[in-house]
């Protein structure tokens, strides 16, 4: 099901100021994909996941589910969250402490007054699907948190809706089982086939879990895309520089041709992959990702974007190299090969392949 | 639902406000007045008259000396409890839970005359004892002085102390001890430098709130007080109103103004540390134990104290009840006193018809009262802790402001009122009284279960289609059921043994228990009162466990973290 997000504003007070927790969101989340909101805390982000269920509500504009129109401030239209029909896990999961396995998760078909047994057969078939079938008799709160958080997804699908929401629901759990929790939830998606909606700070949950990525700021969407296009081709510095390590280096537009522009800057003249048509002239941001800056090896007879630097510090850290060098005075963050021969100290040539050359608006 | 909220929050304002601003405002409207009957005109006379009183220096130095002196012993033997409970490698932990919560089922006015029956100077059973000893013949320890007075009210004070004081030192980050120690400090010097300041704001909180209880103490003031001719301003104020044909209402509200005035700051002040301290206690959240010191050789010597204490605060007092209901007069246990045992006494107290009715009227007052207190409280606590507007605030305060009523003073205060309505001498007006006093005991345990049930836990049963009513069934209800369950146990065993309220309040016909021991006490019958006082015991402990059997069957599930 298709989520539509028209117009939609809410601001809240707080200590006489006025703060904008969404400032005018136009966004589509189509039907049966991944989509993720990121942001930094604070960025408004759960606030629109709890106006598409409607646990708060915006003060103007207008949320469409599937094409039916759940809340609108013109039309004076409110669904209550619980006839919405969607489901959602919660950020502390939300289990009910009083109640076991099974009861929490046949609490929504409860609610549907759905027959005894079909209501079992239903969550059996959950249970199993989440890995958790001979749990049912179990107290909710005795479970590991992996497992509580799997009942928490049990209980948002057993009703099969055609929305799940998901906020932060990995962020209490340690980082090994966060992982693996990730790799099951991308695996349970998408075999669904369901149009989930997930809040993430973290990006390497969205860029992993994702098929589409929208990173927010301040009440507003900045950009949205795959994780690839995020990664690479983003449009933004603040995308840029949220969505993972990267050096900016400001720089101006030298010339640019049909494949290529070219700048100049602080560690001198760069060549970038052409993305979008700029003038001379135009003031920008270079950024370099740490893992693109790589060393020249002996035999290579490349002329472009070779940079000769010195290695300031280097730290190893098994899977590479991670370090600072200093190109004509400019700090920048390296991350090389582990079985590099290189010292703190040395002058060594490095080099950026264009296309990893990435050039954002200022 | 922002509708019903609108209107909930202005009524359970009105209903707080009216029980505990009313009951304040005729007491300074009655201590402007000439009698009970009519305010009449205004008046400066009552307050000329108690305050010229020469006998009321001597008053106001003992009750000082009283309250100040109880709180100290209290905060004391709390300090070094919960110390030894939380720090130490102590033995048979468990005692300590016993020392905290028993004494609560035991009400004051039967502990304090227990102790009237060991140590008065002419029969008490440890003075007849001390008197067969060759060379103390003569012996006689004086319960009835400042000293028992201050011994006795400082057990009574004891627990509150403790449960305030345990939680502090339970959650006291050991790595500040720690660091100390590593800085090269003695165990001693970080006590003294580093535990006991960060405590500070703990301790303080202990004593003040042993403070407000000392002073609004009446069980320990007219059961050993009285006797021994030491008067504090809570009998003061008793024999104003009480003293038959010559029941001066307007002097006893002019003195009460003066209790409730220090009452009310002690409690602001108490607030202010509490809040206070939540800045220093730093609390784990991982289970987190703190290392025990090992007490070696001071063990058992320590051990000992402690037992001695559990004897003293728990199994004494119903022992000596309990056998002094069974002699016909008071003699230390021997074969002859065995021998002439019997029922005689408890068969008295079934065939009194006050005794009888007393017993019928608090338990009344227990079950109505507690069932009508948590009720209100619930609705109290929901807006307090989930509506959180400006309105809830004010609500707060109010509910928490008979928190520091001194029971004798409120009482005076509402006789003013209850004398203007046909409430007045029946059992309703004792009951409005106890939930106005004692509203905080239950709205207490309602916010902190309130506090945990966390929004996500109802958003949660919403997104899973359930509507508001089937929440508050399913989820909100069920999880409340621990809240509910303590609140009604303490309202319910405060008021089967209420007696500073009861004493200005009751008339004949709405006798209580307490009341009806505290006739026996000045009567000296006491074969009669203890056996009525063992069966004020039992119906508390009664009390206790219905109310948590019918939360055990309320609660399929045991509660997680």
């Amino acid at each position: 099901m298709e989520i539509r997000i028209i117009n939609v504003s809410k601001h809240y007070y707080s200590g006489g100021k006025t703060i904008k927790a969404l400032d005018n969101v136009n966004l589509t989340i189509p039907a049966n994909q991944i989509f993720t909101l990121l942001g930094p805390s604070g960025c408004g982000k759960t606030t629109l996941l709890r106006c598409i269920v409607g646990l708060e509500s915006p003060d103007v504009g207008e949320i469409q589910i599937g094409g039916e129109i759940v809340w609108s401030s013109e039309k004076n239209i409110y669904v209550p969250t619980e006839n919405r029909g969607l489901g959602m896990v919660f950020q502390t999961y939300a289990i009910w402490p009083h109640m076991d396995v099974f009861n929490n998760v046949a609490y929504p078909l409860q609610t549907r007054k759905m027959p005894k047994d079909q209501i079992r057969s239903q969550v059996d078939k959950t249970l199993r699907f989440v890995q958790l079938a001979g749990f049912e008799n179990r107290p909710a709160t005795k479970l590991s948190g992996g497992q509580q958080q799997r009942v928490a997804l049990a209980r948002a699908l057993v009703a099969e809706p055609k929305v799940i929401l998901f906020d932060e629901p990995l962020s209490n759990l340690d980082a090994k089982l966060r992982e693996e929790t990730r790799e099951e939830l991308r695996t349970f998606l998408t075999e669904l086939q369901i149009t989930a909606v997930y809040v993430t700070h973290d990006r390497i949950e969205a860029l992993a879990l994702s098929d589409i990525v929208a990173v927010m700021n301040a009440g507003r969407i900045i950009e949205a895309g795959t994780p690839r296009e995020i990664y690479f081709n983003a449009n933004h510095r603040f995308v840029a520089d949220f969505i993972g390590r990267t050096n900016l280096i400001d720089a101006t537009v030298t010339s640019q041709d049909q494949s290529i522009t070219t700048v100049d800057s602080a560690i001198g003249s760069v060549v970038c992959r052409k993305q979008h048509d700029m003038t001379p002239g135009d003031k920008v941001t270079l950024c370099l990702r740490p893992e693109f800056i790589r060393l020249k090896r002996g035999d290579a007879t490349q002329t472009q974007n070779v940079f000769n630097g010195q290695i300031q510090s280097l730290v190893f850290i098994g899977e590479a190299f991670e370090g600072e060098i200093t190109i004509d005075d400019t700090q920048l963050f390296i991350k090389i090969e582990p079985d590099s021969a290189i010292e703190v100290g040395d002058n060594v040539n490095f080099t950026v392949d264009p296309d990893n050359c990435l050039l954002v608006t200022r | 639902m922002a509708s019903k909220r609108s209107v909930l929050t202005p009524t359970l304002i009105a209903i707080v406000g009216f029980l505990t601003v009313c009951p304040v405002v005729m007491l300074i409207f009655g201590s402007f007045s000439t009698g009970l009957g009519a305010f009449g005109q205004f008046t400066l006379n009552k307050y000329i008259q108690a305050y010229t009183d020469p006998e009321l220096t001597d008053i106001i130095v003992n009750t000082i000396v009283f309250v100040l002196g109880s709180s100290l012993v209290a905060t004391g033997l709390a300090l070094l409890l919960a110390y030894l409970n939380t720090r130490t490698d102590i033995p048979f932990k468990f005692l300590f839970r016993i020392i905290s919560i028993i004494p609560m089922m035991i009400p004051h006015i039967l502990f304090s005359v227990s102790w009237v029956l060991l140590l008065n100077p002419s029969n008490g059973l440890i003075n007849l004892f001390l008197r067969q000893i060759p060379g103390f013949e003569d012996a006689a320890i004086n319960i009835y002085s400042l000293s028992g007075m201050i011994l006795v009210e400082g057990l009574l004070d004891l627990p509150i102390a403790y449960l305030i004081l345990a939680p502090a030192l339970a959650s006291f980050d050991i790595a500040l001890e720690e660091s100390s120690k590593v800085c090269g400090s003695t165990t001693l010097r970080t006590l003294f430098r580093v535990t006991l300041p960060v405590l500070r704001p703990a301790i303080l909180a202990a004593f003040i709130l042993s403070l407000v209880r000392s002073l609004a103490s009446f069980a320990v003031p007219s059961v050993i007080g009285m006797p021994g001719r030491i008067h504090v301003l809570a009998t003061h104020i008793y024999q104003s109103v009480a003293t038959g044909f010559a029941a001066d209402f307007g002097r006893a509200a002019a003195i009460g103004m003066s209790v409730l005035a220090a009452s009310i700051t002690l409690i602001y002040i108490y607030r202010y540390l509490t809040s206070e301290g939540e800045k220093y206690v730093t609390i784990s959240s991982r289970g987190y134990r703190p290392t025990v010191i090992e007490l070696k050789g001071a063990k058992y010597p320590l051990f000992g104290i402690v037992g001695i204490l559990s004897m003293v605060l728990i199994v004494l007092p119903v022992l000596v009840l309990f056998y002094t209901s069974l002699v016909p007069y008071s003699m230390i246990p021997s074969a002859r006193a065995f021998s002439m045992m019997s029922w005689k006494h408890w068969i008295e107290v079934i065939n009194d018809p006050i005794s009888l009715l007393s017993l019928k009227n608090s338990v009344f007052l227990g079950v109505v009262g507690a069932t009508l207190g948590v009720t209100l409280s619930i609705f109290v606590a929901y807006v307090i802790v989930k509506v959180r507007s400006h309105a809830s605030g004010i609500l707060e305060t109010l509910s928490f402001l008979s928190f520091s009523f001194p029971g004798i003073v409120i009482g005076v205060g509402f006789m003013w009122f209850f004398v203007r309505t046909p409430l007045y001498a029946t059992i309703w007006s004792l009951l409005i009284g106890y939930i106005a006093t004692y509203l905080p005991y239950g709205v207490r345990p309602l916010a902190s279960a309130f506090v945990q049930v966390h929004s996500h836990l109802e958003e949660s049963s919403k997104v899973c289609g359930a509507g508001s009513f089937t929440t508050m069934r399913r989820i909100v209800i069920p999880l409340l059921i621990p809240g509910i369950v303590s609140g009604w146990i303490l309202m319910a065993t405060m008021f089967v043994r209420e007696l500073t309220l009861s004493v200005v309040l009751s008339r004949p016909g709405t006798e209580v228990l307490a009341v009806q021991i505290f006739r026996f006490s000045e009567d000296g019958l006491w074969g009669q009162l203890s056996a009525l006082g063992i069966m004020m015991i039992f119906i508390s402990t009664t009390l206790v466990m219905m109310a948590t059997f019918v939360g055990l069957k309320f609660k399929p599930v045991e509660e997680g973290r």
